[in-house]
């Protein structure tokens, strides 16, 4: 993308003006999408995303200018609008000697392609959706692929790249008895190339959303209160990502603006609780080779046995954290500064079982697929949909029930899990935040919340 | 970075004569400056150029689209939207527009007229002084910002079409964190283009939704006459547009499709739809069809949906001017302009007192998530205040609403005076206060 003398100008162009760090940030991505409805193709397209972006950093304030030009004199432009509001006591360069090489796995290279193929994966989960129900009255499909190729370096002598290639198939039903519709859905995806497809089976995942419709149009409204609540393993890790996770983060810690703020090496949930967030894990949707600031993705233990053991922290989080980084600094695109993000983050399995924690909880909802959600990391107030719930009534699955949210506060919801079960597995999901869209995943073995507030618009069951 | 007019004009000849029946290319510019500000020091600073284009290609009645920032290949973007094209299997015919007179818009005034950069960022940083000195217990601002942006929409098609279209927008945003007795809670607010420079309103707004959310808790579950305030009116009405949205009726995607001529709300309740509003006016819309004002609901009725060139031509009927693209690449969609619940009377005191008991929505959270606009369902985080006999009793907190848009619309029983419209993005949307009787609350206690 660049010549190392280029980009060792570039840098030295970023520091002239008294800044204490620069880092460059290229990328050059392809993108496939097929957006089908009813088995019919109704548009297709090819994208390509290609731009940089220069930081530069003075002690806590940072600078960021971006461009889509990429050619040298652009980017000594760029560096110089992003360095003018910084001014300070300057830094060294070094040469760009720290080679770091990363990609993920790359088996089959969307390239060599042809969009037959594609449709064709689209077409057995539509299918497989349609063959569920004559309940089924429309199935959207969506495929999606992408090759992003990424360089970072920086004035500490780091030249780090990464390739990252990434596909996502999409189904999502409506079922209708003629007077009202419900929804389902399911968004299988991997971190590598067209090989994901021997991994994804797409009629399971139509089928399942195909399922989820037609259980959910034959559900009564959902009671509301305050209540048990056991949500399944995979996407149910959405809870943790929300109701915790988020206020891990240095863009909210490093500021003082999370409940969990100097709370480490504290109990902040219940000991039945361990978290992890993994970038390393092969081939998975939320997974990077280094992060975008060239550091190498790591593991981290977020909370071990309920302690807090470590945020996520990005360098600018460092600085103002006193805490390492974690190689969690993540972007959208060169469009935004790195900030410190989620990868593929769960709950690591525990040792109850899964059938007792619903036969032990009495009267109150099993969320068996969450949607999403979102966080205040200053209060710790989250919300989440239930996708698919179930009510249980004294210690057995009743019914289905529709229309549920799931809220409460982190700190508090947390220290009231009191099961966690044993076998861990994980959903793919989209998580916005200050520097945009990031894939991650999120996951976690069945686990019970010994109470928390649960939205509807039901009466008792 | 090379004469993009003349580059479109070469992607459309070789669209052409590389057997193409049609084709259009969408070119966006942006230029973006925001800065934040944190104890009176600049936190973050970022300034862009950005370019897009689009190529839109009809192949035997088929459009196949490709985008790309870098504008350097010609004839393989052109083959990548022609393959896109070639294996699109829908017979939607999607016609491009003809040339045609736009209405003059009005330019927006800018609150940031004259201003350079480091004007802005005084001005932030007095925005965050000033919330700071408005009470002892705010004790930080956890974002304050101002942000200016310019941006350019050109539009060239084979129909001899050539369309340019100039958008800006500024503004400020802040919010504070208040401490009393540790308890932490935060507010927000906007001000953008005429207001944009009105930082003392700003302030105070945040400060007062910080100070107005002390001492929340949530309320029993039941059924609540509740009044959502303008801003989070608005803000439910965005979440729920798509079911206007003729491409969605088309597809079986909406719970209105069927129901033009029939009521779907309130006697109280007229939906709009107007591009040339001088919140945000535009000339023609993202395929170069000419604004128009539309009526959606009148009087509970609905009236339309929002079409572009390709839904109105399925059905018959003429473009409302809502063809919207998510980028200069992304395939024509359906967007609503500037959409808004129009005004009746009275203002939120008079709905309050009215309403007489019952809880005051000033918020809700998770809007992606838990609103669906296929089923019209909803089920949502919210805070607010609880009313009794007209009278603010305390903060609420940690409650849900859950219900069916159209349910909801049928229940409004008042509709204020005091329109207000969120923060500007692809659309802009405006509500005054509503009155509902009849919601589902959850909550503990």
């Amino acid at each position: 993308m660049i010549s190392r003398s280029n980009a060792e100008a570039v840098l030295a162009e970023a520091l002239k003006t008294g800044g204490d760090f620069a880092e460059l940030y290229m990328e050059d991505a392809e993108s496939h999408s097929i957006a089908m409805l009813q088995g019919v193709v109704e548009n297709a397209a090819y994208s390509r995303k290609k731009g940089a972006g220069v930081r530069v950093l003075s002690g806590t304030k940072s600078a960021y200018a971006y461009t889509v030009d990429t050619s040298l004199e652009a980017l000594l432009d760029t560096a110089r609008r992003a360095s003018a509001i910084i001014s300070g006591e300057g830094a060294e360069i070094r040469h760009l000697t720290d080679i770091r090489q990363s990609k993920g796995q790359y088996g089959i290279p969307f390239s060599t392609i042809d969009n037959v193929k594609r449709i064709t994966l689209l077409l057995e989960g539509t299918n497989a959706a349609k063959a569920v129900s004559h309940e089924i009255n429309r199935v959207s499909a969506g495929y999606f692929d992408t090759d992003k190729k990424v360089l970072i370096c920086n004035s500490e002598g780091v030249w780090a790249e990464d390739r990252r290639p990434r596909t996502r198939l999409s189904f999502d039903a409506v079922a209708t008895d003629g007077k009202e519709y419900q929804t389902g859905g399911e968004r299988p995806a991997y971190g590598m190339g067209f090989e994901a497809y021997e991994l994804i089976d797409p009629a399971a995942a139509g089928e399942t959303a195909a399922k989820t419709a037609v259980t959910m149009l034959h559900a009564p409204e959902c009671p509301a209160g305050y209540m048990p609540v056991a949500i399944d393993g995979g996407f149910g890790g959405v809870i943790l990502h929300e109701a915790c996770v988020h206020s891990l983060e240095a863009t909210s810690v490093g500021r003082g603006n999370s409940e969990f703020c100097g709370k480490m090496g504290r109990r902040i949930a219940s000991e039945k609780v361990t978290a992890i967030d993994d970038g390393t894990l092969k081939g998975e949707w939320g997974s990077i080779g280094c992060d975008d600031e060239g550091n190498p993705s790591q593991r981290n233990v977020l909370i071990e046995n309920g302690i807090l053991k470590s945020y996520l922290v990005d360098r600018l989080g460092s600085r103002l954290m006193d805490h390492p980084m974690t190689g969690s600094a993540r972007r959208q695109s060169y469009e935004y500064a790195p900030t410190s993000r989620m990868t593929n983050t769960f709950i690591a399995p525990g040792t109850d079982d899964e059938e007792e924690m619903i036969r032990t909880m009495g009267d109150g909802l099993f969320a068996a697929r969450m949607g999403g959600g979102s966080v205040n990391p200053l209060t710790g107030e989250f919300n989440f949909s239930v996708i698919e719930g179930y009510w249980v009534k004294d210690g057995k699955i009743y019914c289905p029930v529709r229309g549920a949210a799931l809220i409460g506060r982190g700190a508090e919801v947390l220290m009231k899990i009191d099961r966690v079960g044993r076998d861990m597995w994980m959903g793919h999901g989209m998580c916005g935040s200050r520097s945009g869209s990031v894939p991650t995943n999120v996951g976690q073995p069945r686990i019970r919340v010994s109470g928390m507030t649960v939205g509807g618009k039901g009466s008792s069951i | 970075m090379k004469d993009i007019k003349a580059f479109a004009k070469e992607l459309l000849n070789k669209a052409l004569s590389m057997g193409c029946d049609g084709a259009e290319v969408c070119v966006t510019y942006n230029r973006d400056f925001g800065a934040g500000v944190l104890s009176g020091e600049i936190e973050d600073y970022s300034v862009s150029s950005t370019f897009a284009l689009g190529l839109r290609v009809q192949l035997n009645g088929k459009n196949g689209y490709a985008y790309t920032e870098a504008p350097e290949d010609a004839d393989s973007l052109v083959e990548e939207a022609m393959d896109s094209a070639g294996s699109v299997g829908s017979e939607d015919e999607h016609p491009m527009a003809n040339p045609s007179e736009y209405p003059r818009t009005q330019k927006k005034p800018d609150g940031f007229a004259g201003m350079e950069e480091v004007d802005k960022i005084q001005l932030c940083k007095a925005l965050e002084r000033e919330a700071l000195a408005l009470d002892s217990r705010v004790k930080r601002a956890a974002v304050c910002r101002v942000f200016s942006a310019e941006g350019s929409f050109a539009i060239y098609n084979t129909n001899g079409l050539e369309a340019e279209r100039s958008d800006a927008v500024s503004g400020c945003y802040i919010e504070p964190v208040i401490e009393q007795d540790g308890e932490v809670r935060d507010g927000f607010a906007f001000r953008v283009d005429g207001e944009a420079a009105n930082i003392a309103d700003c302030a105070k707004e945040a400060v007062d939704e910080a100070v107005a959310q002390l001492g929340a808790s949530p309320v029993a579950p039941g059924e609540y006459s509740v009044i959502l305030r303008n801003d989070a009116a608005a803000s439910l009405l965005g979440a729920f547009s798509g079911m206007f949205s003729a491409d969605a009726v088309q597809k079986g995607l909406s719970p209105l499709a069927g129901m033009e001529g029939q009521s779907i709300g309130s006697e109280l309740v007229s939906i709009t739809d107007d591009p040339l509003h001088p919140i945000s006016p535009s000339p023609f819309d993202d395929e170069g069809v000419p604004s128009v004002r539309t009526a959606v609901v009148e009087k509970g009725v609905l009236k339309t949906f929002l079409h572009n060139l390709k839904t109105a031509k399925k059905a018959g009927v003429s473009s409302t001017s809502n063809g919207g693209r998510g980028s200069a690449g992304s395939p024509v969609g359906v967007r609503p302009s500037n959409f808004f619940i129009e005004p009746v009377k009275g203002t939120l005191d008079e709905l309050i007192a009215q309403m007489g008991s019952g809880l005051l929505i000033t918020d809700f959270s998770g809007l992606h998530a838990g609103v669906n606009s296929v089923s019209g369902r909803f089920s949502l985080l919210c805070k607010g205040r609880l009313i009794q006999d007209g009278q603010n009793v305390r903060a609420v907190n940690e409650i849900t609403i859950s219900g069916d848009f159209v349910d909801l619309l049928h229940r409004v029983k008042a509709v204020g005076n005091d329109i207000r419209f969120s923060m500007p993005g692809g659309s802009c949307v405006g509500s005054p206060s509503l009155l509902i009787e009849g919601a589902a609350i959850s909550g503990r206690g």
